[in-house]
């Protein structure tokens, strides 16, 4: 198991190198200098700060010293400081001279976009755990279709025209939701319950709409897993040494359909990360992917990079705990590995 | 044709598609008005008899606009998945015939593509490109290859010590002859599977740019930015929210549908195979 982990671990460090370069590629992507994009949104900007940017920047350097130079300020998680006039610094909060400590972007949009992900995870995970197995266990006959085709439209739903329409129909028709942001108004004078139940109250649309995706990709595959694995001889054995229905299903057939979804899980994380840009502009959330957004639009460049480069680094760190989820529960693989 | 008919999904699916192509194909004949006519004395008028799904809040009809629209869709899906196709067979054709080092560079490069959150990638690229349906075209479709290129290499895996293969390649075959004659032809239908899934993503992905102002730009209509502008009206005009939304999801059914009912039409010719 040590071995492999080393290994795996290893293997990162070219692929955090490749994510850097693609990053730094896309910056200059970006026809022309970036100090003049800049100033196109800024044209109080006068020649002599263009000339700090460019020197910040080392954008008077050939493009292999540039990188270099990213690159070692990356390393040190130092992504520098947005373009935008606040200034704030990309990932990390810092203290100035005088003790005052200004936080970093990342550091307060990465845990909304967490939390709504993760609670939407766990809905997809036990919704469609149940969904895909009630399928299989109905193959063809109507739990199934009903469930087929429910499923087949969850996949083709834009989430943003939902989302639209949920908001509308649920927050301005009928004041059910709020229908923007993640607190109320007089959310810092609220007791403790109160705060709890406000959050909730909020989070439900934009978890239901970043869910239903998954949702139904991961029923979707359970079913076909669970059909897969109900014809395999060990489950006639375990039919024929008399266990019950139950036991076959959910003891024999359902743990060895769950064993992939770990990866499963873990591919889909870019995906979930990249879907919450329109999400959270919907509903305003100032997550990740608004935080992306707005960068891109402002062309706030250390912004664009931090978030390219942070979002994709979580990525690697999600599959290589999916791979060590993975080798950790099939003993098949655990013991391949230590032997 | 024969193969469609023995399963429901897919001929619904295909049925959804040809009506989507016959809509994109012949809309200049179908479209009652000008899809761009701005008329002030008809503004958000609700769904009528002269005006099938309203009119819009420059007083555009929305369904000459919708008709419009589906020829982006088609375009954006179909280009943006013939991009993808070719780069990810190609490359998983190569890594799957050469192995070895090759085959772990190019495997390599498609991990570190896939730990990418691909719309982010696309959303940086498009906006410092200047939006286009061109540019939108060719970014998706460089950002969703790597999907076939794992499939490709696994066929060609699989493919590379049959007989057949090596009775060709030691009569002679060059290595592009043993690709395209032997080792392509026999990889083509899951390829066609993910194409046709790839399809409906593609159009997602569209319509979600389009929404978020950095797809297909006015006055040229698509099913995406006819949803944002519905967005300013949606208290008072719910069909300018209502039949885009519900465009885009038919047509992304139709895709899945195929997709889905194709998959299950060859798979048991598949799992033979392996046996």
């Amino acid at each position: 198991m040590l071995n492999y982990l080393i290994k795996r671990l290893l293997w990162m460090i070219p692929m955090l190198i490749g994510i850097s370069l693609i990053s730094f590629f896309i910056m200059h992507l970006a026809p022309g200098d970036i100090t003049a994009s800049e100033s196109a949104f800024n044209p109080k900007a006068s020649e002599e700060s263009r000339q700090k940017l460019r020197a910040l920047y080392n954008l008077d350097k050939p493009l292999v010293t540039q990188y270099s130079l990213w690159l070692k300020r990356i390393v040190k998680l130092d992504f520098g400081n947005s373009f935008a006039s606040h200034q704030r610094p990309v990932l990390w909060e810092t203290k100035d001279d005088k003790g005052n400590i200004t936080k970093g972007m990342i550091q307060d949009a990465l845990p909304i976009t967490l939390m709504i992900n993760l609670i939407g995870l766990l809905i997809i995970f036990v919704l469609s755990i149940f969904l895909g197995v009630v399928s299989a266990v109905n193959q063809n006959r109507w739990p199934d279709r009903l469930i087929t085709i429910i499923v087949f439209i969850g996949f083709a739903v834009p989430g943003f025209w939902l989302a639209l329409l949920l908001m509308y129909w649920t927050g301005v028709t009928h004041s059910w939701l709020p229908i923007s942001g993640l607190h109320s108004v007089g959310y810092e004078k609220m007791g403790l319950m109160a705060q709890y139940l406000d959050l909730i109250k909020h989070l439900i649309l934009p978890v239901f709409v970043s869910s239903l995706g998954g949702l139904a990709s991961i029923s979707l595959y359970v079913r076909n897993g669970m059909l897969d694995v109900l014809q395999q001889e060990f489950i006639t054995t375990a039919r024929a040494k008399g266990l019950t229905e139950n036991k076959v299903v959910y003891g024999h057939a359902l743990r060895n359909t769950l064993l992939p979804l770990i990866t499963i899980v873990g591919l889909s994380i870019p995906g979930l990360i990249g879907g919450s840009v329109i999400g959270e502009s919907i509903f305003a959330i100032s997550g990740m992917g608004k935080l992306f957004f707005d960068a891109v639009l402002m062309r706030d460049f250390p912004v664009v990079m931090g978030i390219l480069t942070i979002g994709s680094v979580l990525t690697l760190f999600g599959n290589l705990i999916a791979d060590i989820g993975y080798a950790w529960a099939d003993p098949r693989i655990r013991r391949g590995i230590t032997n | 044709m024969k193969i469609l008919t023995q399963n429901p999904l897919a001929l619904s699916g295909f049925i959804i598609i040809v009506s989507v192509l016959f809509i994109a194909i012949f809309a200049p004949w179908l479209s009652p008005y000008d899809p761009n006519y701005i008329d002030i004395h008809s503004i958000l008028l609700p769904p009528s008899a002269s005006h099938f799904m309203g009119t819009d809040g420059l007083g555009r009809d929305v369904f000459s606009r919708m008709l419009y629209g589906s020829r982006i869709s088609l375009l954006v899906g179909i280009v943006a998945v013939g991009i993808a196709t070719v780069i990810g067979t190609f490359l998983g054709a190569v890594a799957g015939f050469y192995r070895g080092y090759i085959d772990s560079i190019i495997m390599r490069f498609v991990d570190i593509m896939l730990s990418i959150p691909t719309f982010f990638l696309i959303l940086a690229v498009i906006a410092f490109l200047t939006p286009s349906i061109w540019n939108i075209m060719i970014v998706i479709g460089l950002t969703s290859w790597m999907g076939v290129t794992r499939l490709v290499r696994a066929e060609f895996l699989s493919l590379r010590n049959r007989e057949y293969i090596l009775a060709a390649e030691a009569m002679g075959a060059s290595d592009y002859r043993l690709i395209s004659k032997h080792l392509l032809p026999n990889s083509l239908t899951p390829i066609i599977v993910t194409s046709v899934l790839g399809i409906a993503s593609a159009v997602l992905t569209e319509s979600g740019l389009s929404f978020l102002g950095l797809g297909v730009q006015a006055p040229q209509s698509s099913w995406g930015n006819i949803l944002t502008d519905g967005k300013e009206y949606i208290q008072f005009a719910w069909w300018l929210s209502l039949f885009p939304g519900l465009a885009i999801l038919i047509t992304v059914l139709g895709y899945n549908l195929l997709g889905e009912g194709l998959r299950d039409l060859l798979d048991p010719k598949n799992k033979n195979q392996q046996k």
